[in-house]
């Protein structure tokens, strides 16, 4: 980070040197992370143990094929939602913990601070549905009639979900209590998301060809929503 | 003294709205005078969300203090009137759909509402220190407003309201004119309500800000 910003200040733009702090900050975030494997561990272990409730509990067969497309998109955005918010505040709070905080603000500019964390916030969300979804299909016998608009839904979802917690994570980070609370503040902002989400992946399963995909375009639009407030409100966040 | 305008002023328009006001048709039976209650409460409730919003924006532009009393005190008496709008609602929809509750669109985006509502005031208790507390809650409003307009266009996707719009709506010429006094007389007395009370909150705010500590020890919020 030190050099990214210190030498080569007066050759680069302003946004190519926002970027590769952002860069920096992530593959810290990455490299600690394997390292730790505290926040993936956290996350993974939550959605397999949900899932496994859920898929021992109701099975493949127990629900009516007919209701099947809406249960089961209910019940995969519950399992990667709330995985999700079990793990995502950790991004800010293991800087509140191990004091590296202030470091931070001096190495790096609040913006690329904020793209740092949701990149690796990101990769996790990526990492996460990629085990979860996968297995959710399999164990309860999802079948889905349209793949592409399917996977498409996901991986809007994913970054929907990931620019709607990081701005709270950081707010989280600096309150007095935190498990319950980032979980509390998330929730209302996401259920729009959520909402479209289930409806996208019910549509998706049964196979209705929707011109145009209109879920996935809400769900990007509430990705670049989302990001766009977060980087204007985050350095009033950050400082404070 | 205004205060006890408003009082008589409120008293006339209850008055009214039993007896004055006739019983819009299509409704059973005297159901439809919750017009003059339900709509003024929800009225009350978008506009003090709204000025919460715009003074929490304008506490994170100046700093103002002020601003952030006004925030809150709008969010507060928001959420109430939100509580109040919901139960009366439900209370109309028990007498016309047939159930307290039955996840209307209208009826998912109020809780939403309430939610964000209620998370707000949960940031609000968790930061110890004033200025931070103040940004924090300033900067979850502005973020909770914009994910309002997903809940105007994506909740509506998904079921057909049974809210009545078109019957009661003031702007609708269908509407009786006696019961179109009688409604305008009850926004105004919300309102003017409403008013006085944000104003009595303030300064309630004002007053325990004067008590709060200069310097606060940071450190307390990151235990």
């Amino acid at each position: 980070m030190h050099q990214t910003k210190s030498g080569r200040q007066t050759t680069q733009t302003e946004s190519s040197i926002y970027l590769n702090e952002a860069f920096a900050i992530w593959f810290r975030d990455l490299r600690s992370e394997f390292r730790t494997r505290y926040a993936l561990n956290a996350i993974l272990m939550f959605a397999v143990t949900t899932l496994i409730a859920v898929s021992f509990s109701i099975g493949s067969f127990r629900i009516e094929e007919a209701e099947r497309p809406f249960l089961y998109s209910v019940l995969l955005w519950i399992i990667l939602t709330f995985s999700a918010l079990s793990g995502l505040a950790r991004s800010f709070v293991k800087e509140e913990e191990a004091g590296t905080i202030d470091v931070l603000k001096l190495c790096a500019r609040p913006q690329a601070v904020f793209l740092g964390k949701l990149l690796f916030n990101l990769t996790l969300l990526g990492a996460l549905e990629l085990i979860i979804v996968p297995s959710f299909i399999l164990l309860m016998c999802y079948q889905i009639n349209f793949p592409g608009f399917f996977i498409a839904m996901i991986i809007s979802g994913g970054l929907g979900l990931g620019a709607g917690t990081t701005i709270i994570a950081a707010m989280i980070a600096r309150a007095s209590t935190r498990g319950a609370l980032f979980s509390a503040l998330s929730l209302p902002l996401l259920l729009p998301l959520m909402i479209t989400c289930i409806k996208g992946c019910e549509r998706a399963a049964i196979g209705i060809s929707s011109a145009g995909w209109p879920e996935v375009k809400i769900a990007v639009a509430y990705f670049v929503i989302m990001i766009t407030m977060s980087l204007l409100l985050f350095p009033l966040v950050w400082e404070e | 003294m205004y205060k006890f305008l408003l009082a008589i002023w409120m008293a006339v328009i209850i008055v009214a709205a039993f007896l004055y006001a006739e019983a819009a048709t299509g409704f059973p039976g005297e159901t439809s005078r919750i017009l003059f209650f339900h709509v003024p409460q929800a009225w009350i409730a978008t506009l003090s969300f709204l000025i919460s919003m715009i003074a929490s924006a304008v506490y994170l532009a100046k700093r103002h203090v002020k601003a952030d009393y006004l925030a809150q005190s709008a969010a507060e008496l928001g959420f109430l009137f939100c509580v109040l709008a919901t139960i009366t609602g439900s209370i109309f929809a028990k007498a016309t759909w047939g159930s307290f509750w039955n996840w209307d669109p209208r009826q998912t985006s109020i809780v939403i509402l309430l939610m964000i509502y209620g998370a707000y005031f949960a940031v609000r208790s968790a930061v110890s220190d004033p200025n931070r507390r103040r940004v924090f809650a300033a900067v979850y409003s502005i973020l909770a407003f914009v994910t309002v307009p997903f809940l105007v266009f994506v909740v509506p996707r998904i079921t057909t309201s049974l809210h009545p719009e078109n019957t009661m709506n003031p702007a609708h010429p269908g509407m009786d004119p006696k019961t179109l006094k009688v409604f305008l007389g009850s926004l105004f007395a919300y309102t003017g309500l409403f008013v006085w009370m944000l104003r009595l909150k303030i300064r309630v705010l004002a007053i325990e800000g004067l008590r709060e500590p200069k310097f606060v020890n940071r450190k307390s919020d990151r235990g």
